[in-house]
C-alpha cells in the first residue's frame, strides 16, 4: 500500500457514502454500512502502520546501508544511505499489555482502598483517591479526544443525519 | 446483491436440527415449519405461519412479526428469540414471560402473553410469543421521532409513561406466581444484590482492566440505599422501549432485564442523559421535577433524592457494562453486527459522566 492510512480511510468512507449506501436497500443494511464508516473514522484517529511492518523495512535499509558503505572509497561523493533501525521498538501489542498491567494495578489499588478504608487515615485515603481520579480523568480525556464523532442516528436509522 | 428488509442477517449461533451450522431461528423456512409444528401441537389446531418478518431493531433478542392462521388467541403475534450470541446471552424466556403473565391484570400497558419455552430443540433458542400491539416507537437517539415529541403529544405520553411506572412499582407481585422470585430479597439488600449481579457481569464481559468501573463499584458499595419496598423493576424503562398510538402508550416493551429490586432503580435508568432525545427532559417527556412529582403522587411515596443519585450513578455504570458486553460479543466473533463495536466506543464517555458526578459527591 502506497497511500497514507488516513487517506485510504477517507477514500473508503467516501466510497461507502457516495457509491454504496445510496444503492443499498434496507435500513438495517445501510445502518451496518454507517457502522463500518464509524469504525473506520475511529481507526483513523488511533491507527498507524504497525511498528513491526516499519521496523522490518528499516532493518532492510540498515543492511543496505552497511552493504553499500563497503563501496564508499570507490564511489567518492555518492549519496550513500546511513540508516539505522532502532534497537528497541516496542510493538503496539507490547505497549497495550503494559498499559493493561498498569490499569490492573490501579484497579487493585482502588479495591484495596475500599477494603481497608476503615483502618486507614481519612486524609491519606482522600489524597490517594484524588490522585487516582486525576489519572482516570487524564485517560478518559485522551480517549475522548481521539474518538470519532458518534453516528448512532445514522447507524440506527440507516439514513444520513439531516442537517 | 441488495438485501431486503426482513431477510436473515448475518449472525452465527449454535446449530440444532436444521442444516449444518444454521440454527432453526436463523433460517426463515425452517423457523416457519418448526413454529407451525409447535403451535399446532400446543393448541391442537392446524396452525399455519403465513408470514414471518424480522425486525431490524434491538441488540439482544431477535424479534419477528408473525401472521398466523388457525392460532386461536391471535392472528398477528410477536415472536421473541434469545440467540446464544446475543448481548446478554445465555438467555431464558422465563423472566420476561412470567413477569408479563403476572402483570396481565395490572394497569401497566403490556402485550398479552401466549407461550414460551427455553427448550432449544424447538426453535434453536429460548423464545416466547405475545400479542402484536399496534404503535410506533419514538427513539432517544435521533432527529427522527424523538425530537418531535412536543406539546400535547409529549404531555400525554409523559402521563402514561410515569403512571405505568408507578403502577408497575405498586403492583403486588407477592400475590402472583412471582412470589418465588423474592427468596431472600429485602429492602436492605436489594441494591447490594444488584451490585453483585452487575459486578459478576463486569468480570465476565471486560476485555481489559477498567479502573473506573472499580472506582464506581467501590463508591456505590459505600452507600447502598435502603429500598422503600421491594418491587418489580423493569430494568430498561426508557424512551425507545414503549409503543405509542394516537398520543397514548399502547405497550411497555423489552422486559428482558426485569427483576425484583428497589423501584428507584427504574427512575435512575429513565433519568439517564442518554435517553433524553437531545432535550433536558427525562426520556424527552417531562422535566425532572414534574416527573418526580407525578410519580410520587401516583406511587404514593416520596422518592429519596440520595437514592436517586445512587441509582443514576449505578445506571451509568450498568450502561458502561452493557457497552462492555457489546465489545465482548463482537470480540468473541459470535456477532458481526456493527452496532456492537459502535456501542463499545461509548464506555469512555459514560465513565466520564460517572467521574463528573463523583467529583461533586461526598
Amino acid at each position: 500500500m502506497n497511500n497514507s492510512l488516513p487517506r485510504l480511510i477517507d477514500g473508503m468512507v467516501a466510497t461507502l457514502r457516495k457509491e454504496v449506501i445510496p444503492h443499498t436497500e434496507g435500513d438495517f443494511a445501510r445502518g451496518q454500512a454507517f457502522g463500518v464508516i464509524y469504525m473506520l473514522e475511529s481507526l483513523k484517529r488511533r491507527a498507524s502502520w504497525s511498528n513491526e511492518f516499519l521496523v522490518e523495512q528499516l532493518r532492510a535499509l540498515e543492511q543496505a546501508s552497511n552493504d553499500l558503505s563497503d563501496l564508499a572509497a570507490e564511489l567518492l561523493g555518492a549519496p550513500l544511505p546511513d540508516i539505522r533501525a532502532p534497537a528497541q521498538a516496542p510493538s503496539a501489542t507490547e505497549l497495550e499489555a503494559l498499559r493493561n498491567e498498569g490499569d490492573t494495578c490501579i484497579s487493585k489499588l482502588v479495591d484495596w482502598l475500599a477494603d481497608h478504608r476503615a483502618t486507614l487515615p481519612v486524609d491519606a485515603v482522600a489524597r490517594a483517591e484524588a490522585k487516582i481520579d486525576h489519572y482516570l480523568n487524564r485517560q478518559s480525556k485522551w480517549e475522548l479526544s481521539t474518538s470519532a464523532k458518534p453516528m448512532f442516528v445514522e447507524i440506527s436509522s440507516g439514513r444520513e443525519r439531516s442537517a | 446483491m441488495k438485501r431486503k428488509e426482513g431477510e436473515q442477517q448475518g449472525a452465527r449461533g449454535a446449530s440444532d436440527r436444521g442444516p449444518a451450522s444454521t440454527p432453526a431461528f436463523e433460517d426463515a423456512a425452517i423457523l416457519r415449519t418448526r413454529l407451525a409444528e409447535y403451535l399446532s401441537a400446543r393448541t391442537d389446531a392446524a396452525v399455519v405461519v403465513e408470514t414471518l418478518v424480522k425486525f431490524p431493531a434491538g441488540f439482544s433478542w431477535i424479534t419477528y412479526g408473525v401472521r398466523l392462521s388457525g392460532f386461536p388467541p391471535a392472528r398477528d403475534v410477536i415472536l421473541r428469540i434469545g440467540p446464544p450470541y446475543g448481548l446478554f446471552a445465555p438467555y431464558s424466556a422465563m423472566p420476561e414471560f412470567q413477569s408479563l403473565s403476572a402483570l396481565q391484570a395490572s394497569a401497566v400497558p403490556i402485550p398479552r402473553t401466549f407461550l414460551a419455552s427455553d427448550d432449544a430443540s424447538i426453535l434453536g433458542a429460548p423464545f416466547f410469543l405475545c400479542e402484536r400491539v399496534e404503535g410506533g416507537t419514538p427513539l432517544p437517539w435521533g432527529d427522527q421521532e424523538g425530537a418531535s415529541l412536543d406539546g400535547v403529544r409529549r404531555e400525554a405520553l409523559a402521563r402514561d409513561f410515569i403512571d405505568a411506572l408507578a403502577a408497575l412499582h405498586a403492583f403486588d407481585w407477592r400475590a402472583t406466581h412471582l412470589v418465588g422470585w423474592g427468596s431472600g430479597m429485602t429492602s436492605d439488600n436489594a441494591a447490594l444484590r444488584q451490585l453483585d449481579f452487575w459486578q459478576s457481569r463486569f468480570e465476565r464481559w471486560a476485555l481489559k482492566p477498567h479502573p473506573m468501573a472499580h472506582r464506581a463499584f467501590a463508591w456505590l458499595r459505600r452507600q447502598p440505599p435502603r429500598a422503600s419496598r421491594v418491587a418489580i423493576v423493569h430494568g430498561d424503562y426508557r424512551l425507545g422501549n414503549f409503543l405509542e398510538r394516537d398520543n397514548r402508550i399502547t405497550a411497555i416493551l423489552d422486559w428482558e432485564l426485569v427483576h425484583l429490586g428497589d423501584p428507584v432503580e427504574d427512575l435512575g435508568w429513565a433519568f439517564l442523559p442518554q435517553y433524553r432525545g437531545g432535550t433536558p427532559l427525562v426520556c424527552g417527556l417531562a422535566s425532572e421535577e414534574d416527573f418526580l412529582s407525578r410519580y410520587e403522587a401516583r406511587a404514593g411515596e416520596k422518592v429519596d433524592r440520595g437514592a436517586l443519585r445512587f441509582y443514576i450513578v449505578f445506571s451509568l455504570l450498568k450502561l458502561a457494562l452493557t457497552h462492555m458486553a457489546a465489545a465482548r460479543c463482537f470480540e468473541d466473533g459470535l456477532f458481526n453486527d456493527m452496532r456492537m463495536p459502535a456501542m463499545a466506543t461509548q464506555i469512555a464517555p459514560v465513565f466520564r459522566q460517572i467521574a463528573k458526578i463523583l467529583e461533586r459527591a461526598p
